[in-house]
């Protein structure tokens, strides 16, 4: 239907925006010179790594910048009358329930201690004076429009019955209830899965649509905005550098910023080469400290005399197109090529020798967590199958991928092999060695070989020792250098690490948290381990920081010729950094094998299911639409036959319930774990087919 | 083609403690010539439209001009706007032909849509009239036939009939009793891809019809 007879106001008109937050060092200005307008009904994307400011600008709309926050100039006008300065008792008139938020953590923006119908129904009773029947009829109106399934039974649970997925979908509902003429998302899918994310973001883009509310989406993930809006802002360190539509900033991005975060982001590309992540190098600038000129010029590789002394606006640069760069036009014709060394350096092969002893080998592993019967009286114990049967092998200098969505039982596996947790069963061999026991009755040489890097860098640092200290630490232990050179040793791994002798001695709280997750890999490699477990080392990371990383962790790999095991929740990031990858689907693998072949046919359809989710930051990228239903279900009682039919989109008959499925070997020491043929599993498309177009960075030489 | 699809939703919208020249304001920033007035959780209160921004001058007339200018400046939108109940109101759900009948047969410009006394939305007659231009599909260049056949049944399907035999397709189609011709029936179409004089050529093997207006449109 044609629109264009309304009149065009937009729902949300921001111009010249600035926001400081005061601290005791003075005010810091965390926000500046941010124009953006919404349409009504349209998806408007902002897009940054942390602690850019998207984020306050959401919560400057809404005016919960908490005590310490103000809006220092400019105007947000909301359907044509300004929300700056004025008292909350007219905000609450102007802006009334017609504007709506959604935030990260489903959890946290609802009540633990009351039913979901009645969450829900409290706002129609409150907002609207509607009796309580009625609005409860509402609510479940409401719960099936946002695709709830059983939405009768839904109202009458609590919201940790709910799996997340559903969760949000509790809150977006609730959010729609009053019918807002925005909606601000602030990561709404951060916290969920891939194949949950898939179908939420499947939901916002049909809700936007029936609803015709504008969205103002934020998040820093790049593919999921490709998804969902059509617009896009770019932020940098409290400013906008770039906005224009999505498919506009994603095949021909004008900021040298938005240049470099495209190529950094791993995507799931047509070939290995081309999900090659090239970091952008520096850090974003602190916004007590900002340089004098361009804010990106401290990192920008174009930096001209003109960027060092002068700020550059945000200027239209072509029809719907506004860029913040002194020689945006220029550098795009200019052009970019990957450093050819830099190519060079990360394909070169390593040496494998497949007939080689594997280093590491698990046979029928088994972990369970036993839970206490819910009976008063008898009842056999339970136990939670969190790795059933698994098996794998590592040969010296491979990296293996784990991938698989949460609960599936990655971490569990690699906590069994390192000895954090206690096997149940199975034999596990490492360098010949028997490792099927706990951390504390293994050799100190034993543990010394097998080390781990884990996700949350803040947790895993003492925040009372030095960095220099805490990465001497297995030094000293296993005494891998003698006495005296553990500082020396330290320093080389700083340089290795790129941070430097400067960090020797401040402590975790001085650090980003990329250069904790540095600190994190230094500790893990000083004693020389022969394997490095690494568990989502990067998933806690922003895009550019997550490049630089992953690329560390690769030279270290070359330089020292670690084995390593990698888990990551996403398929993306596994695929130019894993000689093999195990598709992990609740406690058992459902396909294994070499990294190229995980991504084409043939899949198993679980595999089928991850790739489809993965969003994409590329709008020619096609995917196929393959949804899974619900969350993975509970490990306590896994399903019968082969695990993944209660959700499997191909599931061929009763035989899926009934039968453990056979292993299908594709060759290659590819297998899949599947009733379906494998004759039949190789007719399956391709999941992700590009269309042929410009490649990025060159598309205007 | 119900109203919920043509209507404009989120419409501007004010609160009834606005003052009147805010009002004004901001209608005329905003370029729009209805304004409904809501109160807590989007219940519908009233409306004000361009001729409730024009004060009787007999209110005034008694008043000295240091009178009118406080009298002018403490009016609020709740003073001028027509009130809830007397706001002529339709439900989303409602045929677009529906919501216009309502406002020719009360010569009003304007319908605030409700569901439950909450306002979702607004209809106005220019909505209607783009409604009427999409329904002839106006941004599609073709051929727009009018042809005038007997008011009896089964005329139309042999005119459509013609149509189809040369493969065509109808992009727009309407009718209509014919104005000053008792017992006729006027069908308007519009098709794409084909010349006039194919149009002319095809339409006139029909029987008793007889092409009253043709033109690229």
């Amino acid at each position: 239907m044609q629109q264009s007879h309304k009149p065009q106001t937009p729902i949300l008109d921001v111009r010249d925006l600035a926001i400081s937050y005061e601290t005791r060092y003075g005010d810091v200005p965390a926000v500046r010179d941010v124009s953006f307008d919404i349409q009504r009904g349209e998806a408007h994307s902002i897009v940054g790594e942390s602690g850019c400011g998207k984020s306050t600008v959401a919560f400057g709309i809404v005016n919960f910048l908490g005590r310490n926050g103000r809006i220092v100039n400019g105007q947000i006008l909301f359907q044509g009358q300004d929300l700056v300065g004025r008292s909350q008792e007219e905000l609450r008139q102007v802006r009334g329930d017609r504007i709506a938020m959604v935030y990260q953590d489903p959890m946290q923006a609802l009540n633990p201690s009351m039913r979901i119908g009645d969450q829900m129904a409290e706002v129609l009773v409150v907002h609207r004076m509607m009796p309580r029947a009625r609005a409860l009829d509402y609510c479940v109106t409401m719960l099936k429009r946002v695709q709830m399934p059983d939405p009768e039974n839904v109202i009458r649970r609590y919201p940790h019955q709910l799996s997340g997925g559903q969760q949000q979908r509790v809150v977006i509902g609730m959010a729609l209830l009053n019918d807002p003429a925005l909606l601000i998302m602030d990561e709404p899918t951060t916290a969920l899965d891939v194949t949950v994310e898939a179908t939420v973001l499947d939901l916002i883009s049909t809700l936007q649509r029936e609803f015709d509310t504008a969205i103002m989406y934020i998040s820093h993930n790049l593919g999921v905005v490709a998804r969902v809006s059509s617009k896009v802002a770019v932020m940098y360190a409290g400013e906008i550098v770039e906005r224009a539509a999505v498919s506009d900033v994603y095949l021909s991005p004008y900021h040298p910023y938005t240049q470099g975060l495209m190529r950094c982001v791993p995507r799931l590309g047509q070939s290995k080469r081309e999900s090659f992540l090239y970091p952008i190098r520096g850090r974003v600038p602190s916004p007590k400290n900002l340089p004098p000129g361009c804010i990106f010029e401290p990192r920008c590789d174009y930096a001209r005399d003109l960027c060092r002394q002068r700020r550059p606006e945000l200027r239209p640069i072509k029809l719907g197109h506004w860029g913040r760069c002194h020689f945006a036009e220029e550098i795009v014709q200019m052009g970019w090529q990957p450093p050819e060394d830099f190519v060079a350096q990360y394909t070169a092969e390593r040496s494998v020798d497949a007939a080689a002893r594997p280093l590491l080998k698990v046979t029928h592993a088994q972990t369970f967590y036993p839970v206490a019967s819910q009976k008063l009286i008898g009842g056999k114990k339970q136990f939670v199958r969190a790795v059933d049967d698994v098996s794998i092998e590592v040969r010296k200098g491979e990296t293996l991928g784990i991938v698989g969505e949460s609960g599936c039982g990655k971490s569990t596996l690699v906590k069994t092999i390192v000895g954090m947790e206690k096997p149940t069963s199975g034999d596990f061999e490492f360098m010949g060695f028997d490792i099927a026991m706990p951390v504390s009755k293994r050799k100190l040489e034993l543990i010394q070989e097998l080390q781990m890097v884990f996700q949350n860098p803040d947790s895993t640092l003492n925040p009372s020792f030095s960095v220099g200290y805490q990465i001497g630490r297995p030094l000293r232990r296993f005494q891998t250098v003698p006495r005296g050179q553990v500082e020396g040793e330290v320093m080389r791994l700083l340089d290795m690490m790129k941070l430097g002798g400067r960090y020797y001695n401040r402590l975790p709280r001085q650090l980003s948290g990329g250069e904790k997750q540095r600190v994190g890999i230094a500790r893990a490699i000083a004693g020389r381990p022969e394997v490095v477990l690494c568990d989502e080392p990067v998933s806690a990371l922003d895009v550019s920081v997550q490049a630089a990383v992953l690329n560390l962790l690769l030279e270290i790999q070359k330089e020292i010729d670690t084995t390593m095991i990698f888990i990551a929740h996403d398929l993306s990031v596994v695929r130019f950094f894993c000689d093999n990858i195990a598709v992990m689907y609740l406690g058992q693998i459902a396909e294994i094998g070499p990294a190229e072949a995980i991504y084409a046919p043939p899949y198993h359809p679980y595999t089928e299911a991850l790739l489809s989710a993965v969003p994409i930051p590329d709008p020619r990228a096609e995917q196929k639409h393959i949804r899974l239903e619900g969350a993975v279900p509970s490990a306590l009682n896994p399903p019968s036959g082969c695990r993944f039919h209660t959700r499997c989109p191909r599931k061929i008959g009763k035989i899926c319930e009934t039968e453990t499925p056979p292993w299908r070997d594709a060759g290659n020491g590819h297998r899949i774990f599947c009733h379906i043929p494998l004759a039949e599993l190789r007719q399956m498309d391709p999941v992700v087919t590009v269309r042929p177009g410009n490649r990025l960075g060159r598309q205007h030489a | 083609m119900l109203v919920k699809d043509y209507m404009t939703r989120h419409p501007l919208m004010a609160a009834p403690d606005m003052s009147l020249v805010e009002a004004q304001r901001f209608m005329g920033q905003n370029n729009i010539r209805h304004l409904p007035v809501v109160g807590d959780g989007k219940r519908l209160l009233g409306l004000v439209t361009r001729q409730s921004l024009l004060i009787d001058p007999g209110r005034l007339g008694s008043l000295n001009v240091w009178e009118i200018a406080g009298v002018l400046s403490g009016l609020k939108v709740k003073d001028v706007m027509i009130k809830a109940p007397n706001v002529i109101t339709v439900s989303q759900d409602i045929t677009i032909e529906e919501a216009a009948r309502v406002m020719v047969e009360r010569r009003i410009g304007c319908l605030p849509v409700v569901q439950d006394d909450v306002l979702v939305g607004i209809i106005t007659e220019v909505d209607l009239l783009a409604h009427l231009m999409e329904m002839m599909a106006t941004r599609h260049p073709g051929i727009r036939v009018t042809v005038r056949m007997p008011d009896v049944r089964g005329e139309l399907a042999k005119l459509v009939a013609a149509i189809a035999a040369q493969g065509w397709g109808i992009l727009a189609c309407g009718g209509v009793a014919a104005p000053k011709a008792a017992g006729k029936w006027d069908a308007v179409l519009k098709m794409r891809d084909v010349t006039r004089e194919e149009v002319i050529a095809a339409l006139s093997q029909v029987e008793g019809h007889e092409i009253i207006d043709i033109r690229d449109a």
